[in-house]
Formats: structure tokens, C-alpha cells, sequence
């Protein structure tokens, strides 16, 4: 196909849209619509994901000894750390390294803890298991050493969200599904009316010897401005709404519980959310302007 | 050039609109195709650009087998064909000169080939002037000649045309007539159906009768004829 033949199908494609504006909007708003869920699901699926990775990249167990206790009394912790035999090897976090950490970890917000220090923070123990099919009932011995005051056991943190994160992906492939398909009946018909205007013109091109795809290209790149228009306003909206939220969630969560759960960051995850929505968009639209244009381009 | 062998053509509805068609038209030639309303003249040109395949039979239009080519290829079947019709079949929101480039585009002609066959086929029917003019600011007979413009455009070896004046005046239908018969004496193959009598008796060219679907005389420098002598001579 020549350049100067692609450049008359792009042409024709948009004149099409334009003509036709009407349905276009139409379907340009239901694949927005799609394309929002979608990008909902999809951001959540990233949030998980993400913090799956945080929770991997922590200790598998860390051990916390209540504030108040002395050096003594830690170093007995320790030492019936060390003694028990389903632990590989223990490494302590002093208050200091611990202070360090919770700064590093409060970025440009370190006014809060003046006038505090490193006293606050309790001395932890990060442990290495032997065998992490018994971390269960490891943890519960842990829980019972004198001293101890919790145990963070990331593991089972991992297991309940990657259990949501499955739940997550089942519902939105079943939501996108149905609403894909909505979506491409809906271009399908969208298109379907523009060869229905333009039955005149196919005809006499069908006379003149044009070939189908030079006939059908045009109404196909339609369907597919309809899909990335649909994928840039969804996106635009996401963007929106996921920055409110980013700057929301920052604010509450840091004053609630540091070092839990937290959120990605819109631009780390913006250029991946947009190739998929462009992706998916431009699929759709194809997918429903091919089938109108077969069914109803009997050329 | 065209060759029909042992044509029958018979629609889905039951209705045979030609039968026994042998006819053999070289090239060059410039044949009327006659006959009353129903005799099956549309049929033979549909067949002729396959918008309709041969029940029976053979049809060979520039070396392409129609009832064997494939659907991929009826494009090219056409390029090699003018095709004028009746209502013109013009695009309304297109100027003349962009009619007639419409053609050239899309057999992926450059830029330089439409700028310069364009207005050569313009000036043979004679509408040079009406370049920009909309085909809705014509008269009938200059739309018509915009059509033939098109279909000569891209240099067919054959062209066809069913009843192209049906919808004009007598003497218009005569200028487009002789513009036909000019062009068939540049070397292009010319087949006109019609039923306009004194246009055929007038022209002295090959005349192919039909009635109910056979060929009921063909003459070279025929006339028109008449048709309850023919009748009476073949049913
Ligand atoms: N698509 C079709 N389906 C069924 N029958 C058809 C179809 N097209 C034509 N016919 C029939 O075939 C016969 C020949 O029709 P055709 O159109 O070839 O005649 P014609 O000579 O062109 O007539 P006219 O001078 O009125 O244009 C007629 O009986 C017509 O009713
Ligand atoms: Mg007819």
C-alpha cells in the first residue's frame, strides 16, 4: 500500500467519525466508560502488586521487644532467639537503626519526630527461618519469649493480599469482559451506520474497481479513533481521580500507621496504565468496526 | 475480448433472463445491444462485470473467466472496464475534476499521472470548463459525461454501459452516442445496451437483439428493427 493511500484512508476515517458525530460521541463515552473500570481495576492490581513486593523486600520475621525493656533484659531475648533450633540466624536493629529507618522512611516530613529520639523507637529483631513451612507455629513460640511484644510476619500479609489480588483479577476480567463486549457491539453499530450513510459511495467504488480493504480501511481506522479517543479521556479521568487520592491517602495513612500499607505513585505507574488503555482501546474499536465491515461490506 | 459460450443465466427466484447466449465481440468492436424491456439486456452487462455470475456456461471478459474468478480479483476485472450506468452514480460531494481523480486514487495512481489524465479526459467529453463545478450544478447529459470522463480515465480496453441515456433527451442521448462511437474509434471497445430506436438505426453500428432472455439476431451495421418481425421469426 502506498503512503499516499493510507494518507486518503486516515482521512476518510476521521471525515467518517466526523459525519457520523452523533454516534461517535456515543461510543467514544461507553468505551471511556470501559476503559475507567478497567483502569480502576487495573490500578488496584498495581497498588497490590506493589505492596506484595514492599512486604517481599522486608524480613520474613521481625521480632519487637517492647520500648521500656533494658540491655539485659534484650540480650536475653536474644539469646533464647539464638537458642531456638527452627531459626537459621537472628540480626538485631538497635534504637538507633530503627529511628534512622523511620525517618529515612518519612522522607521531607522529619519535623515530625523533633523533640523526639531514638528512645521512642523499640530494639527488633530481624530472623531468618530454616524452614518457612513452619513459620506459623515459630511465630506463636516467638510471641511467647518474655519481652516480646509483636512479631510482623510479612508472609501472611503476602498470602491475604495476594488472595484479594486474585479475587480482584477475577472480577475485573469478568467486568471488562462483559464490558468489552459491550463496547464492540457498540462500535460494531456505530459503524454499521456510517456504511449504511455511505452505501451510495461503496457501491459506486466497487464499480471503479477499489479493492475491499481499500473500501473497508477507512471505516476500520473510525472504529479506531473511537477506541483512542476512549483510552485518552479515560485516562485523563484516572489520572484525576488517582492523584486525589494519592494526595488523600499520603496525608491520613502516614498519621494512622506508618509502614503499612501504601500507595504507588501516579507517574511510576501513569505510562503503564495508558499503553494498556491505548491497547485495549484501539482493539476494541478495530474489533468493531472488522465486524460491522464484514458483516455489512459485502463487497 | 468479451465471449459468452453456451450462457444460461437463471436468478434465485426462478426467473431465466438469458439462455443459448453465444456471442463473440473482438476487440475494438462497438455493439448495441437491443431489445424489449425484460429481454435480459441489464443481465448480459451484469455478467460482463460480474455482478452476476453465469448459471451455465462461460464468460470471459479480457482473459478473466467470471465465473471461475476468484472474489479478490473482481477488482481488477473492473479496472480493466469503463462501467457507465443509467442514474450516472456520481459523488455528490465531490467536484467533477475530483470524480474523476476518485478513479485514478484508487487504482494508488501518483499525483503527477491524475494531474495530467484528468484533464485530458475532461477535455474529450468536453467539460474542461466544468472542473470545480459540483455534479448537482450539471444538466444530465453533462453529468453523464463526467461518468464516462471516470470510466475512461484509467485507460480500459473495454467499455460498458447499460441504457446511458436512458434518462436524457433525444439529443443529448445522440451527443453522448457519438462521444461513445469517438471514443471507439480511439481503439476502445465499446458495448451499449439500450432501447433507443432511432439512435441505433441512426449510428449503423453491431446490433445484438435479444427477446425473453435469446439472441434473436445479430448484425453487423444493423438497425434497430422490428421487433414483431423478430418476434414472429424466432418464438
Ligand atoms: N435480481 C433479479 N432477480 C430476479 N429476477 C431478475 C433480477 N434482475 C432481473 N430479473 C429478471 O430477469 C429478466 C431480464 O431482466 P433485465 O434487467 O436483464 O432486462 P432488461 O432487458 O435490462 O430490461 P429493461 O429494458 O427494462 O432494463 C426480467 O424478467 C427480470 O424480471
Ligand atoms: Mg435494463
Amino acid at each position: 500500500m502506498k503512503i499516499r493511500t493510507i494518507k486518503y484512508i486516515v482521512k476518510e476515517g476521521f471525515l467518517n467519525t466526523y459525519r457520523n458525530k452523533l454516534m461517535s460521541l456515543a461510543s467514544v463515552s461507553i468505551v471511556t466508560a470501559t476503559l475507567l473500570i478497567f483502569g480502576i481495576f487495573f490500578a488496584i492490581i498495581l497498588n497490590l502488586n506493589y505492596n506484595i513486593k514492599a512486604f517481599q523486600e522486608q524480613p520474613e520475621l521481625e521480632a519487637f521487644c517492647y520500648t521500656e525493656l533494658n540491655d539485659e533484659e534484650i540480650n536475653q531475648v536474644k539469646e533464647m532467639l539464638m537458642n531456638n533450633d527452627k531459626i537459621e540466624s537472628v540480626q538485631m536493629v538497635t534504637r538507633k537503626e530503627a529511628f534512622e529507618k523511620l525517618k529515612e522512611m518519612l522522607d521531607n516530613r522529619e519535623e515530625m519526630l523533633e523533640g523526639y529520639s531514638e528512645n521512642i523507637m523499640p530494639v527488633s529483631f530481624i530472623i531468618n527461618i530454616k524452614d518457612t513451612s513452619r513459620t506459623p507455629e515459630l511465630v506463636e513460640e516467638i510471641k511467647g519469649i518474655f519481652g516480646i511484644e509483636s512479631v510482623r510476619y510479612s508472609q501472611r500479609v503476602i498470602d491475604i493480599m495476594n488472595r484479594i489480588n486474585s479475587w480482584v483479577k477475577w472480577i475485573s476480567t469478568a467486568f471488562v469482559a462483559l464490558l468489552t463486549g459491550i463496547s464492540v457491539f457498540i462500535i460494531s453499530n456505530t459503524i454499521r451506520l456510517t456504511v449504511f450513510a455511505r452505501r451510495k459511495e461503496i457501491n459506486i467504488m466497487k464499480y471503479i474497481g477499489a479493492t475491499d480493504w481499500f473500501i473497508r480501511w477507512p471505516f476500520v481506522v473510525e472504529g479506531v479513533i473511537i477506541g483512542i479517543a476512549g483510552a485518552v479521556l479515560a485516562f485523563i479521568l484516572l489520572c484525576y481521580g488517582y492523584s486525589s487520592i494519592e494526595s488523600n491517602f499520603h496525608s491520613d495513612v502516614t498519621r494512622l500507621s506508618i509502614n503499612f500499607i501504601s500507595i504507588a505513585a501516579l507517574r511510576d505507574i501513569a505510562s503503564k496504565v495508558f499503553g494498556l488503555l491505548l491497547l485495549i482501546g484501539s482493539s476494541v474499536g478495530c474489533l468493531g468496526s472488522m465486524i460491522s465491515v464484514r458483516k455489512h461490506l459485502r463487497v | 475480448m468479451v465471449e459468452f459460450r453456451n450462457v444460461m443465466k437463471r436468478y434465485p427466484n426462478g426467473t431465466v433472463a438469458l439462455r443459448d447466449i453465444n456471442l463473440k465481440i473482438r476487440k475494438g468492436e462497438f455493439v448495441f445491444v437491443i431489445g424489449p424491456s425484460g429481454s435480459g439486456k441489464s443481465t448480459l452487462i451484469k455478467l460482463i462485470m460480474k455482478e452476476e455470475d453465469p448459471t451455465e456456461g462461460e464468460v470471459i471478459v479480457n482473459g478473466y473467466n467470471i465465473s471461475t474468478l476468484p472474489r479478490n480479483k473482481i477488482p481488477y476485472l473492473r479496472r480493466s472496464l469503463g462501467i457507465v450506468f443509467q442514474d450516472f452514480r456520481l459523488l455528490q460531494h465531490k467536484t467533477v475534476y475530483e470524480n474523476v481523480a476518485f478513479a485514478m486514487q484508487i487504482v494508488e495512481a501518483t499525483p503527477k499521472e491524475i494531474r495530467r489524465q484528468v484533464p485530458m479526459a475532461l477535455a474529450l467529453v468536453g467539460l474542461s470548463k466544468k472542473a470545480d463545478v459540483y455534479p448537482d450544478q450539471l444538466s444530465g447529459g453533462e453529468q453523464q459525461r463526467v461518468a464516462l470522463a471516470r470510466a475512461l480515465v484509467n485507460n480500459p480496453s473495454l467499455l460498458i454501459a447499460d441504457e446511458p441515456t436512458g434518462n436524457l433527451d433525444p439529443e443529448i442521448s445522440l451527443e453522448i452516442m457519438k462521444l461513445l462511437s469517438e471514443i471507439n474509434q480511439r481503439g476502445t471497445t465499446v458495448i451499449v445496451a439500450t432501447h433507443e430506436k432511432s439512435i441505433v438505426d441512426a449510428m449503423k453500428k453491431r446490433v445484438v437483439a435479444l427477446d425473453r432472455g435469446q439472441i434473436v439476431r445479430d448484425q453487423e451495421k444493423g438497425i434497430y428493427g422490428d421487433e414483431d418481425k423478430d418476434n414472429k421469426i424466432y418464438s
